[in-house]
Parts: C-alpha cells; structure tokens; sequence
C-alpha cells in the first residue's frame, strides 16, 4: 500500500516535471532549429538588415513589453470591474457594461487600432488601449463567471459567522474564483501577444515589423520564417508560463 | 425550564420582503429559554427560516425588536453581533480552500484570539464532535458527509457563543448518519447547554431535538409553542394537528423513556434459590411464569411451574430471558420489543444488565393512558376530522 503509493505518487512527479519542462525544451528546440536554418542561408543586404541580433532583441523587447503592459492594465481594470458588476448594488448596469465589452471584442483588431490611430496618434500606447479594450472582455467574463460560480452556500456561512462583504470577498469568493480567473488571464495574455504583431502597423514596432517587411520586400523565406517563428515560439512560451502560474496560484483544496 | 433565563426576546417581528404584498414574517413574538432547543417547524413557505435569520439580522426586519441575552441588538452593528451567535446551514457552507482548522478559527480570528487559544479551541472542538486530530490539516473535499456536518457544528461554536442558530442541519444527510449525528448532537448539547434555534419542516425531527417546538402556520404565525410531549398530547388547533400528522400517540412514545413508568409486579427468582419456593412464587403471584436472575441480577430464564417439574438444570429450564430493554430505552422501543417478544413483556434493566423490572402491554397501556388527560378533546377533534373527510 505504502510502496503503492510512493511510486504511484513518484509517478505524479515524473508526469508533472515533463509537463513542466517538455515545453520549454521543444521551445528551445525550435529556437536552435530556426538558428540552424537562418545560419545555412546566404543572407542578401536586405535580410541582413531585418536578420541580426540588435534588431530581433528591440523587437522582442517591444513585443514582450506591450503584451505585459495591456495585460497588466486589462487585468487590474477588468478584474475590478467584474467585481464590482457582480455586487448586488450594480445589478442594473451589468447587462450594458458587459454588453460595452462585447464591442471591444467585436470589433476587428486592426480597425480599432486604425481608428485609435487616426482619431488619436500612432506609437506604444495607442496599442495599449486596443489591446486592452481587445482582452477586456475575456477577462471580465470570467471575473464574473468564477465569482458567480461561488456556492451563495459558503458566502451566506461566511456572513453568517461575521464576516464582513470586505472580507468575505477577500478571503472566499475571490480566492474561490481564482482558477476561473486565471484562465481568463491566460486568454487575455495569448490574444495580446498576438494582437501584439498587428500593431506593428501603427507604428509599435514588435515582431509584427518583421513579417510586414518580410512581406513587403519579398523575404518570405527567411525574414518572415523569423519573424513568425519567433511570434510563435514567444506565445506558445507565454501560454506555458500561464500555465505554470495557474497550478501554483490555484487554491489548494479545490 | 421554568426557572431558565430568557435567551432571546424576539418582539413583533415583521418582515416584508421589497415588491412584495404580503409579510413573510407577520408580527411574531417569542421567548427563548437559555440552553433549550426551540425548534421552529412548519411547512415550506412559512417564514420559519425568514425568522431564524432575522435573529443575527442576515434579513433585516422591517419592524419589531430583537433582544438578545436582553439586550436590544435590533440596531447593533450586524457583523460583531453574528460573531455571538454560532449559525449552521443545511449546505454546511465550509470554505473548500481552507484547511479544518482555518474554517474552524474563522470566528476566533475575527476576535483576534491569539494563536496558541485558538489552536487548543480547534483540538477542543474536533475532540468534542469526534473528529479525528488528523484531520486538522485536510480540506473539506476530503471529509465525508457527516464528517463535514460535525465540522460545520465545530465551525459555529468556536468562539464559544451562547446562542446556535441552525437551519435544518441534518436536513442533506443520510437517513442513518442524520439519525447518528442528531443522537451524537444531544449528546452534545447535554454538556454545552446552549441555546438552540433550530429550524426543520421535519416534524419528527422537531419532536426528536426540541425542548420546545414552535409550530408556525403561514407568515410565520405561531400556532403552537409548546414542549414535545404537549403537543403530541394537546395540539392546539387542526393544523397543529394534521401537521404532526398521524401516530401521535406513537410518537409520543420516543419521549418517554421506560423507567418513567411503573413496572409490573412480577415474580422473580434466583438460580441459587430452591425450585420449591420458585413455584410458591408462581402460584402467589397470579402469573403463570417466573423471571429466574443469576448471582449478578442479570436475567437469565422465563420458567413456568410445569418447567420446573422437568427436572432440566435451572439454568436451562423454560425459555430464554430475552426481549430487554435498558430502562432509558424510549416506551417507543420497549412496545416494539415487547411486541416481538414471547409473552409480550419486556425486561427492564439497568446499564449494568441488573434486573430493574418487567413492563407487559397493561402496564404501558396504564402509562399511556396517564400522559393523555386530554384524551377525550383529541378524540372529538379526530371525529370531527374524519367526519369532515368523508363528506368531502
């Protein structure tokens, strides 16, 4: 029984560190395989210019930077607003302000960022704001759902002891909402890295530059396999570290 | 009981729900006695659990007072008045993403006892409802049903309160474990002797847990407010009578326990004694068989006088003694042993197994016969009811 159990538990661990560091290796894997295949080509002076380390490094960082920034701000105002839609006093205005949402979901990615563009100026922060509007909804659907989703059962104990609406927020519904928020986070932080590459053409450099000069100049076999290789390896690696981040953060217990 | 402190004065109570016409609750007055357990039954929609709730003020009423341990607590800050009054719900509600201990210092912490008090009251309590030390650190996905409820029960009384307020607690749980739980409960409250609010629209858990049962008709009207036992004798009114519904009297049964009654005078002898005088004993008492005990007064045959002339050893003369009942067992499980036993009596003893006396069907049918002195008024009412019923 006992032996069963260590190793059907030694078991567990093995699945979970492959689980853990199988991604990370194929990403890697991909990296040094893109690596190989750029190395084997004779680079004329245009891909040179697109192909070399300080170029990929800005925008990697540009890149990184925007996803983290609108995740940053789309999940510090739409966990908020979920909460605050989902308290008794807000029941009126739930359905419009979830309906707003919905907008910032439907409508084009590039056509936001086309009109925050023209109506306000190009550059990082417009980029911002559409991805944020962009992320905003998965986000808050999921605040509201995950905080829905708690049983009135143990808020109403939690009351019924004593705790303060501050309180038991803090210390039930939230944290028993926590799984289904990060899932929405995870969402979030996929669509931005992303979206990330299209604004690009408002003038926020990213990955994105590196497949619309690809496109434009004619370099699809080697500027455009970097930069959406890169594109790819960056999210897929993205989704991974949510992935982590859910399992540690995600309440014991559950 | 008649000597017990009021607990909680609840004064003309009302509660209107907003959009709604009519009160949930309507105009209620009640006193409850310090460390009883006041049941408050009715069929659903009655505003039984509108009442308890009004009590730590989860629903606010519209009008009227609530005092506890008299003090008027009607306008008191609601959250510090529910750290004083310990609350169970049906769904139990445990917090899922805390541990045993963490959801049973809930109440402890909001009071801000230090931690050392708060660890040997959560060793207390888990003793106390027969939870194993171990479990402390487990969540509650990991405990089964009935583990779950004695918890929540833990959880409610950490911080000491004097006052219980519990909503249907057993109403989720299997019929076997809520009949354990509800046994292990009153065990409990034997030593705690806390005031209980209990709400059930179970009335035979009613009669099984309160000291009083208040019966409530619509808008949470009391139709009777009464001890067990009145009201299975005396209902009030039709409705308190079709709500305990049919078998009162049996009923009434499981409240009294068989050493309340007066045993019948039996004949009994000892295996040391001669068979001589064992057959005086017979034929003086009027009964055609005799009750023999061993050295330690513990029942062993049922013995006739034709017995006796067989010539058998005593100790496997006549017939077994079985068909015993420990004298706190209910009058309700000494009928249902003396139905099934051989000359319909049942033998009484004590938790030792010492004989204490022979109950037969006279005897109960004399006690019960007593507890009823308004027999005749039940009757009529029955009538009546059954007279109604056939015209329809």
């Amino acid at each position: 029984m006992t032996s069963q159990a260590t190793t059907s538990k030694g078991f567990d661990g093995a699945a979970r560190l492959l689980r853990y560091l199988g991604m990370p290796i194929f990403l890697a894997f991909a990296c040094l395989a893109l690596y190989l295949y750029i190395s084997s080509k004779e680079l004329d002076s245009i891909e040179r210019r697109n192909i070399n380390a300080n170029v990929i490094t800005a925008r990697l960082i540009e890149h990184i930077q925007l996803a983290a920034i609108s995740t940053v701000i789309v999940v510090v105002l739409a966990v908020g607003v979920g909460i605050l839609l989902t308290r008794p006093f807000a029941r009126r205005v739930t359905a419009p302000i979830v309906g707003i949402a919905n907008i910032g979901q439907a409508v084009p990615s590039i056509g936001l960022l086309a009109i925050l563009a023209i109506i306000w100026t190009g550059g990082f922060w417009p980029a911002v704001v559409a991805l944020v509007a962009y992320s905003f909804l998965s986000i808050l659907r999921n605040t509201m759902v995950g905080l829905q989703q708690v049983d009135r059962s143990t808020i109403e104990a939690a009351r019924g002891m004593g705790m303060t609406k501050l309180a038991t927020l803090f210390r039930i519904e939230l944290p028993l909402a926590v799984p289904i928020i990060l899932a929405g986070v995870r969402t979030a932080l996929i669509i931005n890295v992303g979206t990330a590459t299209l604004t690009t053409f408002t003038g926020a450099g990213t990955l994105g530059e590196l497949i619309n000069n690809a496109l434009r100049l004619g370099r699809e076999d080697t500027v455009l396999v970097v930069g959406s290789g890169l594109t790819a390896i960056l999210a897929l690696f993205v989704d991974w570290l949510a992935g982590v981040a859910e399992d540690i953060l995600r309440p014991r217990g559950l | 009981m008649q000597t017990a402190e009021t607990m909680i004065n609840l004064e003309d109570l009302t509660k209107v729900f907003p959009g709604q016409d009519e009160p949930a609750v309507d105009d209620l007055s009640m006193e409850i006695y310090e460390g009883e357990i006041v049941v408050l039954v009715g069929p659903s929609g009655c505003g039984k659990t509108t009442t308890m709730k009004m009590i730590n003020r989860l629903i606010e009423p519209t009008s009227g007072r609530i005092f506890l341990e008299g003090e008027d607590v009607t306008k008191v800050n609601s959250d510090n008045l529910r750290r004083r009054i310990g609350y169970v719900i049906q769904q139990i509600g445990l917090f899922p993403h805390m541990t045993i201990a963490d959801n049973i210092a809930t109440v402890p912490k909001m009071l801000g006892w230090d931690k050392k008090r708060t660890s040997d009251r959560i060793d207390e309590l888990l003793e106390m409802t027969g939870i194993d030390l171990s479990y402390r650190d487990r969540y509650p996905k990991e405990l089964s049903g009935g583990q779950r409820q004695r918890i929540g029960v833990a959880r409610a009384m950490a911080a000491d309160p004097p006052v219980l307020l519990m909503d249907e607690p057993f109403g989720a749980i299997d019929p076997i474990t809520r009949d354990r739980l509800q046994d292990e409960f009153l065990r409990l409250q034997q030593e705690i002797r806390k005031t209980i609010v209990f709400v059930t629209h179970d009335i035979d858990e009613a009669i099984k847990m309160g000291d009083r049962i208040a019966i409530l008709r619509t808008q949470s009207k009391i139709a009777q407010y009464d001890t067990p036992e009145k009201i299975l004798t005396d209902p009030a009114d039709d409705f308190v009578a079709d709500f305990i519904g049919a078998g009162a009297s049996i009923k009434r049964l499981r409240l009294s326990t068989v050493d309340e009654i007066e045993p019948a005078d039996w004949p009994v002898a000892r295996l040391s004694d001669s068979r001589e005088e064992m057959r005086n004993k017979i034929r003086n008492s009027g009964k055609d068989y005799a009750l023999l005990l061993d050295d330690r007064e513990r029942p062993k045959r049922w013995v006739t006088a034709e017995h006796l002339e067989l010539g058998t050893p005593l100790e496997e003369a006549g017939r077994p003694a079985v068909a015993i009942v420990e004298s706190n067992a209910s009058l309700y499980n000494t009928l249902d042993t003396m139905i099934t036993s051989y000359k319909g009596s049942a033998i009484v003893v004590d938790e030792g197994g010492r004989y204490k006396g022979v109950v037969d069907f006279d005897t109960v049918l004399e006690a019960i016969n007593a507890m009823r002195p308004q027999e005749q008024t039940r009757d009529r009412i029955e009538r009546e009811r059954r007279a109604g019923d056939d015209e329809r």
